[in-house]
């Protein structure tokens, strides 16, 4: 009996489906037009209530179908796609370039990403300032939103905020579900305490030389959104840098291992995030009772966070980014969203439920602005 | 204990529900409290340091920066002093400048805007060379690389 309960999925009826999606159909209709949605220019009317209604569709069907990666990812990597477009856009529009120049440099209008963070910590701590050509409030990307936005993803979500908030995720999430079948089998995954040694390494070099050492030499997402004007031997260098990790880490190998290699092996805010896992409300949990050791949970978690020494332990490790994909894949079922201090098995649904609308709140919210502006880009150039 | 934990657990969780909620309406006001945080200014080495003194002529101005050092832990032996020229500014700029306020001229800067030229020549050892000149949104920057030389050592 206990197993065919567990057995049932997490889909639910039609209309159940509709009412549990009803107060996000609200609150995201709050946030997203402020109750007063303005159709005052037509193509940002339409583009913000297609996005909207596409948003809303995706969390109705997570209820419908009881699947939560594959709606995600849809989001996720439109979110990605559409805040590179964004970027390189509005870099287009002001600058006439994707590549910043000393001058924006010297006037600190350089965009910031919470990939800066970590480098951030100990300047902030012992020289009292920050160490970013950005713009601490006002303006696009300031420092201060940037900062608050991941603190209150990271206490709620830990590293979920790699799979549900990070706005560079989404590229080798995409690249990793090009092919069906892994075309690299066997990974060593020590490769995962990788983050941690880049995360230490580039907190060390960047207190010491007061520069964010990750962004000027090693991160693989200036390829796809801005980067330093190549005038010299170095800044090419850098350019050449940012090319190959974004082809090795963010395309090639994504595509041959269906991980996301960049977010497993390099990112440096992965690792803090990581940490985090510890100690926020929503965890991914394993029914012992229920799990028969077939191990396609292990085989499908994109960041190493699964082993089968895990496994049978019932323990997923801090590498969790709560992304669903292990959940889906499950045929018992005995995986699943869960709250600290609930046992595994129990309150399934509730829990479920619960981190759906968190999590997919803050990613609808956050993801949408971007996804709005593509959108009204696209309908420009169509109309 | 297990039904503390459950309850414990479900309080963190809409905790956590409310910080979601609260977090975008909220974001203009979280976000100018962070700034207003002790460390939430941007580092020297970024604004060019705080203005030492503004030289006034006709048609613009010209921000003598205080010369930055700064370093992590303590104060480095390299540095540099930024100057702005803002306002409608000519096409040839020459100016020199006592940068440390001790009444001798450190050096002599020469920009040629046209041809987006920049010639430095120093009067003191310490001033070593052009780090950066570039036309800006306000006129133009230049940062002067600066060595700190020992009292005793200066000539």
């Amino acid at each position: 009996m206990d197993n065919i309960l567990t057995i049932v999925g997490m889909q639910k009826s039609f209309g159940k489906s509709l009412l549990y999606s009803l107060p996000m159909f609200l609150i995201s209709f709050m946030f997203l037009t402020g109750g007063r949605p303005d159709f005052s220019n037509p193509a940002s009317g339409i583009a913000l209530m297609v996005v909207f209604l596409f948003v809303n569709l995706l969390y109705f069907l997570m209820h419908y179908t009881g699947k939560t990666d594959r709606f995600r990812a849809v989001l996720f990597i439109i979110f990605a796609l559409s805040l590179s477009y964004t970027l390189i856009h509005n870099m287009l529009e002001v600058r006439k370039s994707m590549s910043f120049n000393q001058a924006d440099i010297l006037e600190c209008k350089i965009p910031f990403c919470h990939l800066v963070i970590p480098m951030m910590l100990l300047p902030a701590a012992f020289t009292k300032s920050i160490i970013f050509p950005g713009s601490i409030i006002g303006g696009f990307a300031n420092i201060s939103a940037m900062v608050v936005l991941w603190l209150g993803a990271t206490l709620v979500l830990g590293r979920g905020f790699c799979s549900w908030g990070c706005f560079y995720g989404g590229w080798d999430d995409g690249f990793s579900r090009v092919r069906k079948r892994r075309a690299i089998k066997q990974i060593s995954d020590l490769w995962k305490w990788m983050p941690f040694a880049v995360l230490l390494m580039v907190m060390l070099t960047a207190a010491l030389s007061l520069t964010p050492t990750y962004c000027s030499w090693i991160c693989p997402f200036k390829a796809v959104t801005e980067f330093e004007q190549v005038t010299s031997v170095e800044s090419a260098t850098k350019a050449g840098i940012f090319l190959s990790l974004f082809g090795g880490l963010v395309v090639v190998l994504p595509v041959m291992t269906r991980k996301r290699t960049q977010c497993s092996f390099l990112c440096p805010l992965g690792a803090i995030s990581s940490l985090s896992n510890k100690i926020t409300p929503f965890t991914v949990k394993i029914d012992k009772t229920a799990c028969t050791e077939c191990y396609k949970c292990v085989e499908v978690c994109p960041l190493f966070a699964l082993s089968k020494e895990g496994i049978k332990e019932g323990e997923v490790s801090l590498f969790c980014s709560k992304c669903g994909k292990c959940i889906d894949a499950c045929p018992k079922k005995a995986i699943h969203y869960g709250i600290r201090g609930i046992p595994a098995g129990t309150m399934k649904n509730f829990s479920r439920n619960l981190f759906l609308f968190v999590s997919f709140l803050f990613m609808a919210v956050f993801s949408s602005g971007p996804i709005i502006n593509t959108l009204q880009g696209v309908l420009k150039l169509i109309f | 204990m297990k039904r503390v934990k459950i309850v414990a657990g479900l309080l963190w969780a809409f905790i956590g529900l409310i910080v979601i909620i609260i977090l975008f309406p909220g974001l203009n006001s979280f976000s100018s409290s962070l700034s207003r945080a002790p460390f939430m200014k941007l580092n020297p080495r970024y604004t060019g340091g705080a203005v030492s003194k503004q030289l006034i002529s006709e048609r613009c101005t010209l921000d003598v920066r205080v010369p930055v050092f700064n370093g992590f832990l303590k104060e480095r032996n390299t540095g540099f002093v930024q100057l702005d020229w803002r306002g409608t500014l000519p096409d040839k700029i020459c100016d020199s400048i006592d940068y440390d306020e001790d009444g001798v001229k450190d050096f002599c800067i020469a920009i040629d805007r046209t041809e987006m030229k920049t010639t430095f020549e120093s009067y003191n050892v310490q001033a070593k060379n052009i780090i950066i000149s570039t036309p800006t949104s306000y006129g133009w920057a230049v940062r002067i690389g600066l060595l700190k030389v020992p009292k005793s050592k200066l000539p």
